[in-house]
């Protein structure tokens, strides 16, 4: 953005020059985005669900804004993405130019109050989201476990290899088993999903959890069968059962719920706050067209993506019922669930 | 086999294919050559111009391109000792040194040289390996690839300096290695671990600023003090006449070669170890074939084995890392995983039918590799006596143009201003060690296998108590170590034998 900072600057000293060029053809500065760049800045590196979901949109968005923009993907990694969301919110222009992506968990680094936020998520401009991701458990199939009591009255402990605490793989089955009873034993600091992956198949752990999308595949495959979700919900797994239903109390409710919140926000996106209302409205208008539009759809089936987009006005409402719980709710969340990757 | 064998290498060598691997060579190339620039955020960059391509042609044209990176990513290395790529460090020891007393067209010469061997070996092992690559892999649990760890740390012992002094300096610089590996978030607690409150610190150090950094900085302040050439006042005459040499050396340690080769393969299929682990482990190897104390000083001034171990060994490894990714779906690196993403889009599921039913694709791409390396080597052999008179170029016209590369090298990593902060810091680091005479290969190797070795040692303890001690590949990894440590000493004790009965005579 540093570059477009000194576009800018150029531009401002060449304003005198384009004033008196533009004055025949002031019609074509209708279009805001026309012959414009706009930078997706993800908050993490390359190759990851973030970073191929930004480089979805990135090649089919521009048809759906009027002017074509070009649009291209920057990489920003660091902390979590709390980098790229600083960078978004404190330093990058609300020109309508920057898009920022990154970790749906965010909210919940604003609500526990972790050091280096430097962000109030509510004041975004909100695009809304790309997808919503649904996190579910997945055993390895030659288990013989049947049904939920199952597990819970397992002899021996169930293994669960996760990649380490603020990560889906680890809180999902965490609160499993501290708030459900279910007799795992967690198993942290794989270096990654697909590794557990592998470690299933070696049957060094029983089984991981995590989203979908990333697991689908291996249920495919049949080396997994997937146990449980959580509330997000994606077809193919709308009948499993639900971690939140199945817990009594209303505070281990309200933990898990509070825990799954972010993921129906599950690909969120946002433009620098005081983006005027206008040049978000086109690119939210962009994005309900380009979750439809039949080239992205295929392509996004074909890499095994599911584009489904979260409107602004229901990202923001799931996102401040995240942040209004009440204290004693989110300092017993706080005892399980460390902000993480 | 065969045949399968014989339809990858027709799948490879249609035109249509042929014609994007060169694409992806070309590419490769150039990449390689950059520091900074990887390969990984090129394949994503690329990734898109697939679609409309069939799978042999995706995989010619990706492959060409992600394999060809270490092969050249060591000419920077050599030529100008910031590493081209993470994957290249272990080059700049004794090829930057090489380059210093003029000998960079030999260096370049070797490494070239091996890189091809290497690629060759890879995928010829590969081949053989295909059968049981799958139960291969599936031994290697936590507690293996922790031992695997141990038996890389134990290499500190040869990449250290003789002596008392010498091992407890190595040792040292070892440790230090392995706490700046613990730097961020831990991942059992999720405790920030001498992140001094930074954010750029939470995911931990990246390594390739810290590479360049302590690798290329020293060797800049070192050209700007000496104020001539990297290759002083050699003539041009010398340099171009080394190419050969070296194509040479590499087969007069031809059974060096292979062994640092199979070496590369073999960290290669184990997923989770990482591309950087297997030129530390190569380099520890080849300096092992120092045959006596003087021999292994001679490591780090300009050693061609040392060049020709880790040239080795970063090109076989790119077959061996195919294997968890095509026969699990398992990506051993973010390359892979990039790859991994290109499988799903051209409609292949990664998996055991990648090794029976799609045979021919999966050694189509073994060929890739084979003849991408093939291309690249020859294409560099003909203009390498040019690359070479780069070091014969006054210090104050290179020093410029050699710190951009090191400062967008590292910029690079993270597009942040907290690598170059990272860099300079190891930069001084790096210049330190080499005042003081401390090595700084087992730095590297510690805060390489650090996280490695503490994550899959609190994974085998948390998941099998101390059972999995007893392990039968475990306790054999375990006397590797043993041996890899005994190793230097029982040669020092020969060594004084041999010169003890020369003295009698």
């Amino acid at each position: 953005m540093r570059q477009a900072g000194r576009r800018w600057t150029l531009a401002t000293l060449a304003i005198p020059a384009v004033v008196v060029l533009a004055v025949v053809p002031a019609a074509r500065a209708a279009q805001p985005y026309d012959g414009k760049t706009i930078t997706i800045i993800v908050g993490y590196k390359p190759g990851g669900g973030y970073d191929r979901t930004a480089r979805l949109l990135a090649r089919h968005l521009p048809k759906h804004i009027p002017g074509k923009p070009t649009i291209i993907v920057q990489n920003m990694p660091g902390a979590n993405s709390i980098v790229a969301a600083n960078h978004v919110y404190n330093l990058a222009r609300p020109d309508g130019l920057t898009i920022g992506t990154f970790n749906r968990n965010l909210p919940l680094a604003q609500l526990t109050r972790v050091e280096g936020v430097r962000f109030d998520i509510t004041k975004f401009a909100w695009i809304g989201s790309a997808a919503s991701e649904s996190t579910i458990l997945t055993l390895h199939s030659d288990l013989p476990y049947k049904t939920l009591d199952d597990l819970r009255k397992a002899e021996k402990p169930i293994v669960i290899g996760t990649t380490g605490p603020g990560a889906n793989t680890h809180d999902f089955p965490l609160l499993l088993k501290e708030l459900l009873g279910f007799n795992f034993k967690i198993v942290s600091g794989y270096s990654s999903s697909a590794d557990i992956m592998l470690a299933v198949e070696r049957k060094e752990v029983d089984g991981r959890a995590g989203s979908y999308t990333s697991l689908r595949p291996f249920i495919d495959r049949g080396l997994v069968r997937p146990v449980v979700r959580a509330r997000a919900t994606e077809p193919g797994i709308e009948k499993l059962p639900v971690d939140e239903d199945l817990a009594t109390a209303p505070r281990a409710k309200a933990i898990m719920a509070l825990r799954s919140g972010p993921e129906i926000v599950g690909r969120p996106y946002v433009m620098p706050p005081g983006t005027p209302d206008a040049l978000v409205k086109i690119v939210r208008e962009a994005f309900v067209r380009v979750a439809r539009d039949p080239e992205l759809v295929d392509e996004a089936t074909r890499a095994k993506m599911e584009i489904e987009y979260v409107s602004d006005v229901e990202a923001l409402k799931i996102i401040r019922e995240v942040l209004g719980q009440p204290r004693d709710v989110v300092d017993e969340f706080s005892k399980y669930i460390k902000f993480g990757d | 086999m065969l045949d399968a064998l014989f339809e990858g290498l027709l799948l490879i060598l249609h035109w249509k294919a042929f014609a994007f691997m060169l694409l992806g060579v070309g590419l490769g190339f150039w990449v390689g050559l950059l520091p900074g620039l990887g390969g990984g955020t090129t394949l994503a960059l690329m990734l898109p111009f697939t679609y409309t391509m069939s799978p042999a042609e995706a995989f010619a044209f990706l492959l060409g391109m992600h394999s060809v990176v270490a092969t050249t990513g060591d000419i920077t290395s050599v030529l100008f000792g910031v590493p081209g790529e993470g994957t290249t460090a272990a080059t700049v020891l004794d090829g930057y040194a090489m380059a210093k007393k003029g000998e960079a067209g030999r260096a370049l010469g070797a490494a070239l040289m091996s890189s091809l061997v290497g690629a060759v070996v890879g995928a010829l092992a590969l081949a053989l390996a295909i059968p049981v690559v799958r139960p291969l892999v599936l031994t290697f649990g936590s507690p293996e690839l922790f031992m695997l760890a141990m038996v890389g740390i134990a290499f500190i012992v040869s990449l250290s300096g003789e002596g008392r002094g010498g091992l407890r300096r190595g040792f040292l610089a070892g440790g230090l290695g392995l706490l700046c590996a613990m730097v961020g978030q831990d991942p059992q607690a999720g405790i920030l671990r001498y992140s001094l409150g930074l954010l750029y610190l939470w995911d931990g150090l990246d390594i390739v600023p810290v590479l360049v950094g302590i690798f290329a900085i020293p060797e800049i302040i070192d050209l700007a003090v000496r104020g001539t050439a990297i290759a002083g006042d050699v003539s041009y005459g010398r340099l171009g006449k080394g190419v050969t040499e070296g194509i040479k050396d590499t087969f007069r340690h031809f059974g060096l070669t292979i062994r640092c080769s199979l070496i590369g393969t073999f960290i290669g299929i184990m997923p989770g170890l990482g591309g950087g682990v297997a030129q530390w482990l190569a380099y520890g190897h080849a300096t092992q074939s120092a045959r006596d104390a003087n021999e292994r000083k001679g490591f780090g001034q300009g050693d061609v084995r040392g060049v020709l171990g880790p040239g080795a060994a970063n090109n076989s490894k790119e077959g061996g890392a195919l294997i968890p990714t095509v026969a699990f779906g398992v990506p051993g690196s973010s390359s892979m995983a990039i790859l991994l993403g290109g499988f799903f889009l051209l409609g292949l599921v990664p998996g055991p039918d990648m090794l029976t039913k799609h045979l021919p694709l999966t050694l189509s791409m073994v060929w890739t590799i084979v003849l991408a390396n093939i291309i690249t080597v020859g294409a560099s052999l003909v203009f390498i006596n040019q690359l070479a008179k780069l070091t014969t170029i006054r210090a104050h016209l290179l020093i410029p143009f050699i710190v951009l590369l090191v400062f967008i090298g590292s910029y690079t990593a993270n597009n942040s201003y907290g690598d170059l902060v990272a860099m300079l810091v190891f930069g001084a680091l790096g210049y330190a060690m080499v005042a003081a005479g401390w090595p700084r290969a087992p730095f590297i190797l510690g805060l390489v296998l650090g996280k490695l070795a503490e994550n899959y040692l609190y994974i085998s303890t948390t998941r099998y108590g101390a059972a999995w001690l007893g392990r039968p590949v475990v306790v054999v990894l375990f006397l590797l170590a043993v041996l890899v440590i005994a190793y230097p000493f029982v040669q020092a004790r020969r060594s004084r034998r041999r010169a003890g009965a020369r003295c009698a005579s």
